[in-house]
C-alpha cells in the first residue's frame, strides 16, 4: 500500500480529491509535462499517467486519438516513465498512478517495469485489462506490493457483490469505481446509480473510492462528489480540452484554469 | 480425456498449458468479466443438456446441411502425382463457409441463456453473413463490426447480411480493428451476447468456438473411415484466428500419426514470425513492436486470414510441437485458386487457398499414392471474385 496515497486520503483537504488522467507524452513530452504541472498547481490530488497501446479495448474516440498520436510520435513507455520522474521531482505530494494495458508491461517485462516505475517515484499502477484471473496481474500485484506500491483495482456496475468482495480483498490505495458500462468519454454518469453503487461498496469496505467514467463538467464532478465517494476521476474531458486547444500557445495555463473550475467545486 | 491429452485444456481460467508459458487467459476490462464468467457457466451447463445438443445437431443437419462432404479431388491428385487429396467441403455449408456452425451454436447458447441482442465481428464477412442468417432465423437483432478495407473487398457478404436484417458498424482497418471495436461495443452493452467468430479473444471464446467447430474433425474421421478405410495421414487448413483448422484437427490432437499443418498468410504469420504477447483478451503469439505498444502486420488478399495474432490453442500446439505452422504468399494463393478452379471446378475463397498452396507446392508431390491429405476447404469464393479478377484476370492469361 502506497504511503503517499494513504496520506492523500487521510487528509480532509480537499474534501473530494480530483484524480485526473493524462496520456503520457501527449501531445508531446514537453507540453505534457507543462500540462501536468498546471494540473498539480490547480489542485489535482492524483495524476493518472497513461501509456498507449494500439489495441486498447476500453478507450473511447478522444483517448484513442491521443494514444495513436503518442504511438505515431514514437514516444514509448520508457519516455513516459522519464516524464513521471520529472513530475515527481516537481511535486513530492501528488499521487502518481501509471495507467494502461497489460501488453506493454508483459513485454517490458513486469519485474523490470516495477523496478523502473518505483525508481521514478510512482505510487500505484492500474491495468485496465488485467483482472485478477490473469496470471500477469498476480505477478504484477506481488511485485508492486514488495515495493510498497499499490495495484489499483477497478469495479464496474456489472460487478456483483461476491466478485466485489474478491476485488476488495486484493485492493490497496483506492478502488476505481467505473460508473457506466462503456468505453471512456462516451456515456454520462447518472448520480443516482453512482450513489447506490458507492453505498454498495461502502457496505463492504472502508477503502477510499474514486468514481470515474462519464464525468464531463465541474457540475458533474460536484454531483458525483455528493454521492459519498472520496475522489472523482476526470480523463476524457481534459484530454478533449487539450485536443480542442492544441494550437493555443497558452494551453498549459488555460488547461490549469479549466481544471481549477473542477477543483473549486470539490473543496 | 487423460491428463496427457492435448484435449484437456483450457483450465477454468482459460489457459492452455501450465506455468508462465501457458497461452490464453482472460485479459479484458472488469465490465466484461461477469459476462465472461456467465458465458462460461452457460456453456458448461448447455453441453451437458442432451436436448440442447440435439437441437444443435438438428439445425446442423437441416439448416446448415451438415455433414459437409469429404470429396476425393481426383483430378488434382493426378495432376500433382503424389498423395491422395481429399477436400473437406465446408464451403458447401449454408452461407458458404465453416463459420455458420459456430454462429448457430453460439446463438442457440445465447437463446438458452436468455439473451436478446447479438454483436459479432468479421474479417472476410463470412462470419458476419453467417451470424446474420442465424440471427434472422431466431429473430435476434445483430450488430456486426467490420473494418472499412474488408467492407470494400467482400461486398457480397455485406449485402447478404443486410438482407437478413443485420446492422453494420464500420471502423477504419481490417479484422484486427474489428475485434478491438467489437469488445468496445460489448463493453458498452454487456447484456448482449457477443458471438465471437474464431478461436480468439478472452476465455471462454477459444474453448466455445473450438467445441462448435470440432464437428468438422469428427465428420472427417467418420467419412474417411467409411470412404477410405483409414483416417487421413495429414490435415492442412488455413489459419487467421484459426477456427476452421482447430475444428478440423481437434478430433485428432492425440494422434501424432496424423500430421497437422496450419497455414497463415505470409504478411500476418503470427506463429512463424511473432512472439508471445497479450492483446485482445488473450496471451498468444502475435506480430507486435518489441515494447508491446503496437500490433503489426501487413495486408493479405485473404481478408479472413489477415490477422496479426492467432488463437491461443494454436500457440499452445505450436509450443508443444504437436502441430506445424507455415505461411503462404498472395501469389501462391492465387496460383492454387487457379489450379483448383481448373482441375476440380471449384471456386474457392482465397483463405483456404493458403492451405491448398502448402499441399500443392510443398506436401503432395513426394508422398506415396496411399498417403491421404485432407484440405479444409472452408469457404467459397464468390466474395473474392472481384479481387481475383483484378489480380489474375478472368481468362487466367
Amino acid at each position: 500500500m502506497s504511503e503517499r496515497l494513504k496520506k492523500i486520503f487521510d487528509s480532509s483537504n480537499p474534501k473530494t480529491k480530483l484524480v485526473s488522467y493524462f496520456v503520457g507524452c501527449y501531445p508531446d513530452y514537453k507540453t505534457c509535462l507543462e500540462l501536468i504541472k498546471q494540473a498539480i498547481d490547480n489542485g489535482v490530488s492524483i495524476i493518472e499517467c497513461g501509456y498507449p497501446t494500439s489495441e486498447a479495448s476500453a478507450e473511447g474516440p478522444v483517448i484513442k486519438t491521443a494514444h495513436d498520436k503518442v504511438l505515431e510520435n514514437g514516444d514509448t513507455i520508457k519516455d513516459i516513465i522519464k516524464l513521471v520522474r520529472e513530475i515527481r521531482d516537481y511535486s513530492n505530494e501528488v499521487g502518481i498512478v501509471m495507467m494502461g494495458y497489460i501488453s506493454n508491461l508483459y513485454k517490458y517485462p513486469i519485474t523490470e517495469f516495477v523496478k523502473d516505475v518505483d525508481n521514478a517515484g510512482i505510487d500505484a499502477c492500474l491495468v485496465v485489462d488485467a483482472p485478477h484471473e490473469l496470471k500477469e496481474e498476480n505477478i504484477l500485484r506481488k511485485e508492486l506490493n514488495k515495493k510498497g506500491l499499490s495495484l489499483i483495482k477497478l469495479v464496474a456496475p456489472t460487478t456483483d457483490d461476491n466478485r466485489l468482495q474478491d476485488i476488495i480483498k486484493i485492493s490497496s490505495g483506492f478502488l476505481y469505481q467505473v460508473n457506466v458500462a462503456g468505453v471512456t468519454g462516451v456515456k454520462s454518469a447518472n448520480e443516482t446509480d453512482v450513489e447506490s453503487f458507492v453505498k454498495r461498496i461502502q457496505g463492504l469496505t472502508k477503502i477510499p473510492i474514486c468514481s470515474g467514467f462519464g464525468i464531463k463538467s465541474p457540475e458533474d464532478a460536484l454531483k458525483i462528489a455528493k454521492t459519498g465517494c472520496q475522489g472523482v476521476i476526470v480523463g476524457s474531458a481534459f484530454v478533449k480540452y487539450i485536443q480542442e486547444n492544441i494550437t493555443d500557445k497558452d494551453l498549459p495555463s488555460n488547461l490549469g484554469k479549466y481544471i481549477k473550475s473542477f477543483t473549486k467545486e470539490l473543496n | 480425456m487423460t491428463k496427457n491429452s492435448l484435449k484437456t485444456g483450457p483450465d477454468e481460467l482459460g489457459y492452455y498449458g501450465e506455468g508462465e508459458s501457458a497461452m490464453g487467459g482472460m485479459a479484458v476490462g472488469e465490465t466484461l468479466m461477469p459476462a465472461l464468467h456467465e458465458l462460461n457457466n452457460g456453456f458448461e451447463d448447455a453441453i451437458k443438456d442432451k436436448d440442447f445438443l440435439d437441437e444443435f445437431a438438428y439445425y446442423c443437419k437441416h439448416y446448415i446441411g451438415r455433414p459437409s462432404p469429404l470429396y476425393y479431388a481426383e483430378n488434382l491428385t493426378k495432376k500433382l502425382g503424389g498423395a491422395k487429396i481429399l477436400f473437406k467441403q465446408e464451403h458447401l455449408n449454408h452461407t458458404g463457409s465453416h463459420k455458420i456452425t459456430n454462429s448457430l451454436f453460439q446463438i442457440l447458447l445465447a437463446k438458452r441463456m436468455g439473451k436478446s441482442h447479438l454483436i459479432c465481428e468479421s474479417g472476410a464477412g463470412q462470419h458476419y453473413s453467417a451470424t446474420a442468417a442465424v440471427a434472422a432465423k431466431f429473430s435476434m437483432p445483430l450488430i456486426g463490426v467490420m473494418g472499412d478495407i474488408d467492407v470494400a473487398r467482400v461486398n457480397q457478404n455485406i449485402i447478404k447480411a443486410k438482407h437478413y436484417g443485420a446492422k453494420l458498424k464500420t471502423v477504419p482497418g481490417t479484422l484486427k480493428e474489428a475485434i478491438t471495436d467489437a469488445i468496445k461495443t460489448w463493453t458498452t452493452n454487456p447484456e448482449y451476447a457477443y458471438i465471437c467468430g474464431s478461436v480468439v479473444s478472452s476465455s471462454p471464446f477459444p474453448k466455445i468456438v473450438a467445441f462448435a467447430q470440432s464437428i468438422i474433425g469428427r465428420e472427417i474421421r467418420e467419412q474417411s473411415m467409411s470412404q477410405e478405410g483409414k483416417i487421413p495421414d495429414m490435415i492442412v487448413g488455413c489459419v487467421g484466428g484459426g477456427s476452421n483448422f482447430a475444428g478440423a484437427i481437434y478430433e485428432f490432437l492425440d494422434e501424432p500419426n496424423v500430421k497437422k499443418i496450419g497455414v497463415e498468410a505470409h504478411e500476418t504469420a503470427a506463429l512463424t514470425n511473432g512472439t508471445p504477447g497479450i492483446m485482445q483478451g488473450m496471451k498468444t503469439y502475435m506480430l507486435q513492436t518489441d515494447d508491446g505498444a503496437k500490433s503489426l502486420g501487413g495486408m493479405s488478399l485473404g481478408a479472413g486470414i489477415t490477422y496479426f495474432s492467432v488463437g491461443p490453442l494454436h500457440s499452445y500446439l505450436k509450443d508443444q510441437g504437436a502441430v506445424q505452422y507455415s505461411s503462404a504468399t498472395d501469389k501462391e494463393m492465387l496460383e492454387a485458386y487457379k489450379i483448383i478452379a481448373q482441375t476440380e471446378g471449384i471456386c474457392s475463397a482465397l483463405e483456404p487457398m493458403a492451405a491448398a498452396a502448402e499441399i500443392i507446392f510443398r506436401q503432395a508431390k513426394d508422398k506415396p499414392e496411399d498417403y491421404i491429405i485432407c484440405l479444409s476447404l472452408c469457404g467459397r469464393g464468390e466474395k473474392d471474385l472481384d479481387t481475383i479478377q483484378e489480380h489474375i484476370g478472368k481468362d487466367f492469361e
